[in-house]
Parts: C-alpha cells; structure tokens; sequence
C-alpha cells in the first residue's frame, strides 16, 4: 500500500468501510450483548419486560452462584480432563496414521483412505447407538458395565471419531512437504521413525497447532456423546451437560444460564485472540464438512 | 485363501506383509480405533436400518425394507417435511453466507487500520457452542412480549399487532433456525475468503488504480472473478452442512409443530432417543448419508473441483 497521496476519496472510502463494519459488528454482537446484559440481572425466574439490551446494572451474583455450586468444580476439570486429554491422544494418533498415509507405501493404502473419506460424510451421531453398545460389551474386570458412564468410554470414542478427520487434513500437510527433506534422512541410514519425529514433527507445528485448536473448540463444546455416555454419571458431569441442566425444562434462570455461557466461552474466546495469528486456514476448511 | 498359491504370489504377499509390516506403526493404532467405534457401528447401522432392534433385550429381528416403508408411507409425512426443510435451509443460508462472508471479508481485507479487530471479532459467533447460541437465540425469539424480536416487531417498530409465538409455528420457526444458521457461518466463510482474497497479486489493483478503477469496480472485475474457487468451496460445504443441522432444532423448535420445523438429522434423534425406534432411526440415518454423498459427488462434478482432495492442504 502507497503511504503517500492519501486522497479525500481515499478517507471516504475508509470511513465507509468503517461504518459498515461496525454496522455488521454491531448485529453479529447482539446475541453476546444480550447474554453480558442480562448475566448482571436477577431474574427469579421470570424474564423482564422490556428485554434488555444493554446493561442497567453492574452485578456479579450470578456468576458468584454458578461458581459456588457444588457442581461447578466437577464440570470444570471433567471437560479440562477430558478436552486435553482427547485431543492429545487424537492428535498424536492422527499425525502417525497420516504420516503412515502419506509417505509409506503399502497394499489396501488409497482403498483404506477413501473409507476414512466416507465415514467424514456420514452423519457422525448415528453411530452412538453401536457405539453405546461396544463399550458395553467391553468386559473388563471391575467394570460391570463394560466402558459406558466412564472417563476412558468417554475418550475412546471421542478420539476415534476425530481420528478420521484429522487424518485427513495431516496427510494432505505431510504429502506437500518436500520429498527431499525425507530423501536425504533415509540416505543417512534413518528409518520413517526418524523422518517422522525428527523432520515432519517440527515441520508441521503450524498445521498440528491449528488442528489442536480447533479440536480443542469442538471437545470443550461437545455435548451429545456425552449425554449418552456418562450422563446418568454426577462424577462425569461436563460443562455443556452444567449448562442444559441450568437450563430447566419450565423454569430457567437466565442469568445463571448466561453468566455460565460466558464463562464456558472466554477460555475458547482467548485461545482464538492468543493464536489466530498462527492458524493455518486450511484448518478451517477442512473442519467444516462435518460439525 | 487356497493351499495352492503359485511362486509369485507367494512374494507378493510377503512382500505386502513386509511393508504392512513398515506401515503397521503408523497406521495400526488410528485403524484400530476407527474399526472398533466408527466402521463397525456403520455397518451395525445398516443392519439396524434392516431389523428391529430391541436395545434392552438385545435382539435384532430381520425386517428387510419395513423401516423404509414406514418412513416413507408415515400419514404426517414427517419424512418429507424434514428432507423440504434440509434443502430449503441450505437454499435460503447458504447465499446469504456466501454474499455476506464475501462482502465483510473484501471489507476487512481493505480496511486500513483493525483489520485484526474486526476478523476476530466477527468470527466469535463461530467459536461460540452450538448448545451456548441455540440458549441465547430460544430467549430472543420468545414468545412473549419478553422476547427481543416480539418487543422489537410489536412495541418498537410496531410492525406487527400481535406477539409472534416463533418457535411454535411452522415458518417462524424456520425463519429462527435459518437465521441461527447464518448468524453462525458468515464468520466461517469470512475467514475463508480473506485468506483467499490476500492471495490475489497487488500487481492486479494497482493496474485497475491506474486506469481509474473505483473500489466497486475493482471488486466487479478483479475480486470477483479470482474468488470463483473459493466460492464453489464455500458453496459445497455449506450445502453438504445443511444435511448436518441438527442442535439448533433440537433446541429452538423440537422439530415441532407436528414435523413442521423437523431436520432429517433431528427426525433421526427423535425416533431413537424419544421413542427408541432405533431402527427407523438408523434408517433415516442411511437415507441422510446416502443424499449426502450424492450430492457431494453431484456438486464437485458439477462444479468441477474435487473439493475432497484439495480442502484440508494449508492456505
């Protein structure tokens, strides 16, 4: 961009940009507004006429109340334990299987791939019937009912069913990285074990990086699986299952829900402000197929 | 396999086993997930969609196509309103998400100072849960005057006499969940425009500078044309996610009044977790995959671009 001959047509045109911008800022906002807004109200179950959009008073029982609930503190390290150790073990898992992918070959390799392909098209939550029904029937020794209401149930599935996606957007990282970095490693006597941790590990920080966020986004968020797995576990309760529960079936305190909302999202909203400068959109992309 | 396995094909498959063998580390621990918790409760499904399938009891009965029948002979044709209102989601969002994620995103991209700011800002809605959206968005469409769009439409604008009951009735209650939808993707296909958009060359606006070209005109006819790939990508995903709607009808309608606001996805929900037909739940779930693969298959042909292959490589 020229620094010099700012025009007047220039400043307009800025000053356009800005109050569109703004405009669009300000709508795609109300929703959050809205929750900021009425997570300092008291609602005693019954909403207030006008709704409010912007804030009459600065109070922060609710969130006091939400975190002084016994169930907080569960919630909170189940989805920290859960989150992290998910992703780690998906992520970690992904970059072998995508580097088996992409740089070895073996028999059964594009035909193994295209069904990892498939099963990212299909509909992932129907599978939670069967899958209910493996972790039952996993007998093992001190756990009468197989793996369903635990913490290790919980993971396999929700590792397993990142495995594929992840995968896929790892091999396709992996296979643009220059033969000759490989090459020169396999001359020097070293195996794919050493290619993998010592040249395509540190090379693929970025694209690992920005999986993991995203990953990490999705596991904090995720509520289906398990509702189904460890929901009739108090010990196993997660965030999103807090939030449902604070969320009565007849009567809500909004404010309870809201000021939990909140705090639910600023970790995600601070990871994305910290790196969203390290992210590789390509990440973006290929997250978006399936939810 | 035959005891009588010729020389040569003895050495083929010692030597796939040899590089199985070179494989196995790699790819062994990630297959074996997969197999147990996503390929075999597949096919589990699709002999489910086959059977009645009596979960505490355990027993599968063989029904053949009864399922399907009864999906589609069901007297609400609850089926076919599901599958009108995946199509009309992906007809009514996916366009206002192209047209609004491109504008915003040629907006940042040329924006002097925040650019930051405002990429980040207007991606929250992306990042924020599903669950967390579809709390805020059942408060604002209340029913009552105590709603945000009732008060608006009624009290503000005096649009409309009365409140409007949103997620109780048929079109109201799509109109809430396609808006819930845009709302939540512009940000996405922002994101993705703006990577695209910066990898057009300077060289191209300064030429158009120099022959006098406005902002409009260099965004008719040196924008435009360069974003066409990123537009079909954003296009395919968009359609391919509107077969994945689900929480937000979950939580807004239920699906109701009577199917009227219901998801193939939500109707699949519905059928095994409230009324346990697990079998015309997977049914359905069958029905969802196979238009989802078709039309993937239909749109890269159509559009000519193996979205597949090319979508997840790095930006």
């Amino acid at each position: 961009m020229k620094k010099a001959g700012i025009k007047a047509s220039e400043i307009a045109g800025q000053a356009m940009i800005w109050m569109l911008l703004l405009a669009a800022l300000f709508v795609s906002s109300i929703p959050f507004i809205f929750m900021i807004t009425n997570s300092f109200e008291e609602f005693s179950y019954v909403l207030p006429n006008p709704p409010r959009i912007f804030p009459t008073r600065l109070d922060f029982s609710a969130y006091e109340y939400i975190i002084s609930r016994s169930d907080f503190p569960t919630a909170v390290k189940n989805s920290v334990i859960n989150t992290f150790g998910t992703v780690g073990f998906a992520v970690f898992i992904s970059m072998l299987s995508a580097y088996g992918f992409a740089r070895i070959k073996f028999k059964g390799r594009e035909v193994l791939f295209r069904i990892y392909l498939l099963t990212l098209m299909v509909p992932g939550f129907l599978n939670i019937i069967p899958q209910f029904v493996v972790l039952k029937s996993l007998a093992i020794p001190g756990f009468p009912d197989g793996l369903v209401g635990t913490r290790p149930g919980l993971m396999l599935i929700y590792i397993a069913t990142g495995v594929c996606g992840h995968t896929f957007f790892l091999r396709n990282f992996f296979r643009n990285l220059p033969d000759a970095l490989s090459e020169s490693a396999l001359i020097d006597g070293g195996g794919h074990g050493v290619i993998f941790f010592r040249i395509m590990l540190p090379l693929s920080t970025p694209a690992i990086g920005t999986m993991s966020i995203f990953a990490i986004q999705g596991m904090w968020e995720e509520y289906f699986t398990a509702k189904v797995i460890v929901g009739a576990q108090e010990s196993m309760l997660t965030i999103p299952l807090l939030l449902q529960r604070l969320n009565g079936q007849h009567a809500t305190r909004w404010e309870w829900v809201f000021a939990c909302s909140l705090m639910a999202l600023l970790p995600i909203v601070i990871l994305f402000v910290v790196f969203h400068k390290k992210l590789v959109v390509g990440g973006l992309t290929s997250g978006s197929v399936k939810e | 396999m035959n005891a009588s396995l010729s020389d040569s094909f003895r050495k083929t498959i010692k030597k796939d086993f040899h590089q199985w063998l070179v494989a196995a580390p790699f790819v062994l621990p990630g297959l074996v997930l997969v197999a147990v918790f996503v390929i075999y409760p597949m096919i589990f499904t699709i002999r489910i969609a086959l059977s009645e399938y009596q979960i505490v009891r355990g027993t599968i009965t063989f029904l053949g196509l009864d399922n399907f029948v009864k999906i589609f002979s069901d007297s609400n044709g609850r089926f076919w309103y599901a599958l009108r209102n995946n199509l009309l989601y992906g007809v009514v969002t996916t366009p206002l998400i192209v047209i609004m994620g491109m504008v915003l995103a040629y907006l940042v991209n040329n924006i002097r100072r925040g650019s930051t700011f405002f990429k980040v800002a207007l991606y929250l809605p992306v990042i924020t849960s599903w669950v967390i959206v579809s709390l805020v968005f059942t408060y604002m469409f209340n029913n009552s005057d105590r709603g945000l769009f009732n008060y608006l439409l009624v009290n503000v604008l005096h649009i409309s006499k009365d409140y409007i009951p949103w997620l109780l009735r048929e079109w109201p209650g799509n109109f809430a969940i396609w808006l819930m939808g845009v709302w939540k993707n512009v940000g996405w296909a922002m994101i993705i425009y703006l990577a695209a958009l910066q990898g057009i060359s300077p060289s191209l606006y300064e030429a158009a500078s120099l022959d006098g070209a406005g902002i409009y005109a260099k965004f008719r006819h040196i924008v435009l044309p360069s974003l066409r790939p990123t537009t079909f990508f954003v296009l395919v995903n968009m359609v391919i996610g509107s077969f994945n709607v689900f929480i937000q009808v979950m939580l807004l309608t239920g699906g109701g009044p009577n199917g009227r606001t219901s998801v193939l996805q939500y109707m699949l929900y519905d059928e095994a977790f409230n009324k346990f037909e697990f079998g015309v739940a997977s049914a359905i779930g069958m029905l969802s995959a196979i238009f989802i693969v078709a039309l993937t298959v239909i749109l890269n042909k159509t559009l000519k671009l193996d979205t597949v292959e090319d979508g997840g490589a790095g930006a």
